[in-house]
């Protein structure tokens, strides 16, 4: 009760240090899922509708990637921007960008290796019926997508909560620096290591309720999808 | 145009289709008969270039249409899926429509048709096209015997405009009789005989045939 109640009064005072952790937390997100999406959704699409010599090679690949422990995705990035990396002169490290790519390491094969999933289970249909009227590559691929689009939506918001969830990748090459890499997931361990057993709790009830809001929001577009 | 040669189609170990020639002139009409797994499907999706023969040649007149087994409802409207790909052409949609009785479905959601409509609307989707070459799998297999009537009129007025060569999967020999002039019948994944329908269907030459024939749904 105490950790809803400091919750409630967290997000009521509009306390200025949460405002700015949940808005760091939010353009990450944001961003990760965004390009992860881009990259994953066409690259997933074409895998599913296409037949090629290493396509079983390619899909374990992808299923292995899908599993991926966060603490070495954040260990391969902070090794390509720290400062002997390959990428260090771009002085990255511990910015809210780097966080970015550590996470679309995470959710590009997640989001690819879904999308390919569901493509290949559910556009067979699609693909026969599509090329049989004589419709051109581009036209076929697009059926694809858009007759799978409930599917895709829910690959989109898979890859949101990852992003939203996830703590080993970002606190690594994020550093959980206060009021500029901070995000909810490192906030709440940050106060469970020092003992703030309710306000970690708090935290935590308020990225789920973040994660609830964004969900019913995906909800409603997903109704309006089935109704169009 | 269709001209074959040594075709064999093979999953491991298993041989599906082996069918050394078949030949056909442009307008010809073709109907393939077998029981199932005999390898009809194998062999129009072959023709229409969906699957790649593991040897021998297909050479077919372009552009090619292909008719699915199972006909699939695209989203939108039973217009809009008649339409899909297409610029304009409304009107000869809704001809097309009223010839297989679906006009007045044709603001409907083309997914809540029954099975006998959802296929006469896949027959609808091709026949708006021109082709030198449609290949049909089971083009009335969901329909009762009056739509099925329609599909093959339908059929008949696109043939005489378009002048192409017609295949066709059946297990009726109403179809194979009065759709194609040629029927091709398969056992195993094998030519079994190749004749007029009505010859086939009076008199079949072996045994295997006779049970066959019998066998056919009347």
């Amino acid at each position: 009760m105490d950790a809803l109640k400091q919750a409630l009064h967290l997000l009521f005072s509009l306390d200025p240090e949460l405002l700015q952790i949940l808005g760091v937390t939010m353009r990450m997100s944001f961003f990760s899922t965004t390009l992860s999406c881009l990259v994953g959704l066409p690259l997933g699409a074409l895998i599913g509708t296409r037949s090629f010599r290493g396509k079983a090679v390619l899909k374990k690949l992808i299923h292995t990637l899908m599993g991926l422990p966060p603490v070495v995705a954040g260990l391969l990035v902070y090794a390509l921007f720290t400062h002997y990396g390959p990428f260090g002169r771009l002085n990255l490290l511990f910015t809210v960008r780097v966080m970015v790519v550590a996470q679309c390491l995470l959710i590009i094969p997640v989001v690819t290796g879904l999308t390919a999933s569901f493509v290949e289970q559910s556009t067979r249909a699609v693909i026969d019926t599509a090329k049989g009227m004589g419709l051109s590559r581009r036209r076929v691929l697009f059926l694809c997508l858009s007759e799978s689009r409930t599917s895709l939506l829910s690959v989109v918001l898979n890859a949101f909560g990852r992003s939203i969830a996830e703590v080993g990748a970002v606190s690594i090459v994020g550093g959980n620096i206060q009021w500029k890499t901070r995000v909810m997931t490192t906030a709440i361990m940050l106060e469970t290591n020092k003992g703030n057993f309710s306000f970690a709790l708090a935290l935590g009830l308020i990225l789920l309720l973040l994660a609830f809001v964004v969900n019913v929001a995906a909800s409603f577009v997903v109704r309006e999808v089935r109704d169009d | 145009m269709i001209e074959v040669y040594d075709l064999k189609k093979t999953y491991r170990d298993r041989t599906v289709l082996d069918l050394p020639a078949l030949s056909l002139r442009q307008g010809e009409t073709l109907a393939l008969a077998g029981a199932n797994g005999s390898g009809k499907t194998t062999l129009l999706r072959l023709l229409a270039g969906t699957l790649k023969p593991t040897a021998g040649t297909v050479k077919t007149a372009a552009p090619v249409l292909y008719l699915p087994q199972k006909s699939y409802a695209f989203r939108g409207t039973v217009l809009q899926n008649v339409l899909l790909g297409i610029n304009g052409r409304k009107q000869q949609a809704l001809d097309l429509l009223e010839q297989l009785e679906l006009r007045s479905l044709a603001g409907k959601k083309a997914s809540s048709l029954s099975g006998g409509e959802l296929q006469r609307l896949s027959v609808c989707r091709l026949l708006i096209r021109p082709c030198r070459l449609l290949l049909l799998d089971e083009p009335t297999s969901a329909c009762d015997p009056q739509s099925a009537a329609l599909v093959l009129q339908a059929l008949a007025a696109y043939r005489e405009k378009t002048g192409c060569t017609l295949v066709l999967s059946t297990h009726t020999p109403r179809v194979a009789l009065e759709a194609a002039e040629r029927l091709l019948i398969l056992r195993d994944g094998k030519p079994e005989a190749d004749g007029a329908p009505q010859t086939l269907l009076q008199s079949p030459g072996s045994d295997w045939m006779r049970a066959f024939v019998a066998g056919w749904r009347i």
